[in-house]
């Protein structure tokens, strides 16, 4: 009999915040090596948990993009959402399809331009088929209590109604075993998460919707208080810091190719990379400046830091969650084994 | 029209007449998750095979009532949101329209723990 590896943040509370359905990490590789499908793996998972729980599939060998247009050492391949061991036959399975490479596509994505610079040779993996997803407008999958949206990124309870943001950034490190944050998101998380980059197959929004440089939250000052309040797992600093110099090292310009979020402009700053002032919009400059972000913080000469200096000072460079905790990976995740 | 769609206060009356009258005895039947709704033109095609549903679950001589749950086939519902505003007179004097997009639980929150389901429903797209 062969074991499938899954690794599990259960419902309920983890270092006082309250993780409203249990997730669930499992590496493309592992099913792989016990010769079943995505979804005969996650229907095996899903069978051992009674509550409601999130899974997301990934495949470490491949890359893909954060809501910044970001690209990460590492990709999602497929989601699934179940409750009372079972996962929804219509709504509660979806997969993220391979992207091809083509000069069209970096033309249309300019932030892609990353791909051939950092991540080579890697299949890119973003957001679902928006013409076969599986609900015509949220990227989202769903069963009983259970809802995992925009692309495997936040996880929620439909009864209690609480939700985990989990961004891409750091469900790598908790494949990786490195280190994340748990926190509350906040205000300077909120308004850059907004700060998106048009997708064809956009993890959270399809259809190249927005371009570079817009906000997709469009509130003006309530957009700081969309997602505020929710309790979040981060990436740390660290690691973040290290993948949006990556990104910021091929030669992407925020506000242009990728999104100028509170995160990027706090490192492109000490990078002396300036914003295209020029191509981001008012509304986007609007929320900006209600955490902090204005004009003038933007375009101010800070001293300049090496990427080694910027990763070793990045809890102080960059703003993000609110009253973090640090944590090794180990000290949150449970991992698992189930006989196959 | 009129035999295309079913009147709301209609389409509740059905249902539950149809328990009362299906089994052995009298049987209560509440129609819940259209609260919200006033006025609305119910599909009549598909409410004559909620009835034969509901007398279906009925007749069973273990059911004392019945319950008729109706929630998006889809889980996501897409809404217009209306903004208003009224003058003294009560008359509406600005509007904006917005839209907003609704998640809702899927179904096994009201069938999880019954052992007997039959799933009756088109696939999505063959309605």
């Amino acid at each position: 009999m062969n074991k499938l590896k899954y690794k599990i943040i259960p419902e309920g509370m983890l270092k006082g915040k309250y993780m409203p359905i249990s997730a669930i990490f499992i590496d493309y590789a592992d099913v792989k090596a016990c010769n079943l499908t995505m979804l005969e793996a996650f229907k095996k998972i899903a069978a051992e948990i009674p509550g409601p729980a999130g899974l997301n599939m990934f495949d470490m060998t491949a890359t893909t993009t954060n809501s910044n247009g970001i690209m990460l050492d590492g990709g999602m391949v497929s989601i699934a959402a179940s409750d009372y061991g079972k996962i929804n036959k219509e709504f509660g399975y979806m997969e993220m399809p391979e992207i091809k490479y083509s000069e069209e596509l970096i033309k249309e994505e300019p932030h892609l331009k990353q791909w051939k610079k950092s991540f080579p040779e890697r299949k890119l993996h973003m957001g679902p088929n928006p013409n076969t997803k599986v609900i015509p407008i949220h990227n989202a999958v769903l069963t009983g209590r259970a809802g995992n949206n925009n692309s495997g990124t936040e996880m929620m309870h439909y009864i209690n109604m609480e939700e985990i943001l989990l961004p891409i950034t750091g469900q790598l490190e908790i494949m990786k075993n490195g280190k994340v944050e748990v926190g509350g998101t906040g205000e300077v998380i909120s308004v850059g998460i907004g700060m998106v980059v048009g997708e064809e197959f956009g993890r959270i929004v399809p259809h190249r919707q927005w371009k570079c440089g817009k906000t997709a939250h469009n509130s003006k000052e309530y957009a700081k208080t969309l997602k505020s309040h929710i309790p979040i797992i981060a990436a740390d600093k660290s690691a973040l810091a290290r993948s949006i110099i990556g990104a910021l090292e091929t030669g992407v310009i925020p506000g242009r190719d990728i999104g100028a979020s509170p995160a990027v402009l706090s490192i492109a700053r000490h990078m002396g990379i300036k914003p295209d002032m020029e191509n981001i919009e008012e509304n986007a400059f609007i929320e900006l400046a209600s955490v902090g972000c204005t004009k003038e913080w933007m375009t101010q000469d800070v001293e300049r830091l090496t990427p080694e200096q910027i990763i070793e000072k990045a809890h102080e460079i960059i703003p993000g969650v609110e009253k973090p905790k640090t944590f090794n990976v180990s000290d949150i995740v449970q991992v698992r084994l189930l006989g196959v | 029209m009129k035999l295309m769609h079913t009147k709301l206060p209609e389409f509740i009356r059905k249902m539950k007449k149809v328990a009362a009258m299906s089994g052995s005895e009298y049987k209560e039947c509440n129609v819940v998750g259209l609260e919200n709704l006033k006025t609305a033109k119910m599909q009549s095609n598909r409410t004559g095979r909620i009835e034969r549903a509901v007398e279906d679950i009925a007749k069973h001589d273990d059911v004392y009532k019945v319950e008729v749950s109706v929630i998006p086939r889809i889980p996501e519902s897409m809404h217009s949101c209306i903004i208003r505003g009224f003058d003294k007179e009560g008359k509406p004097v600005h509007a904006i329209l917005e839209s907003i997009n609704i998640l809702h639980p899927a179904e096994e929150v009201l069938t999880h723990d019954c052992p007997d389901i039959i799933d009756r429903r088109p696939a999505i797209g063959r309605h």
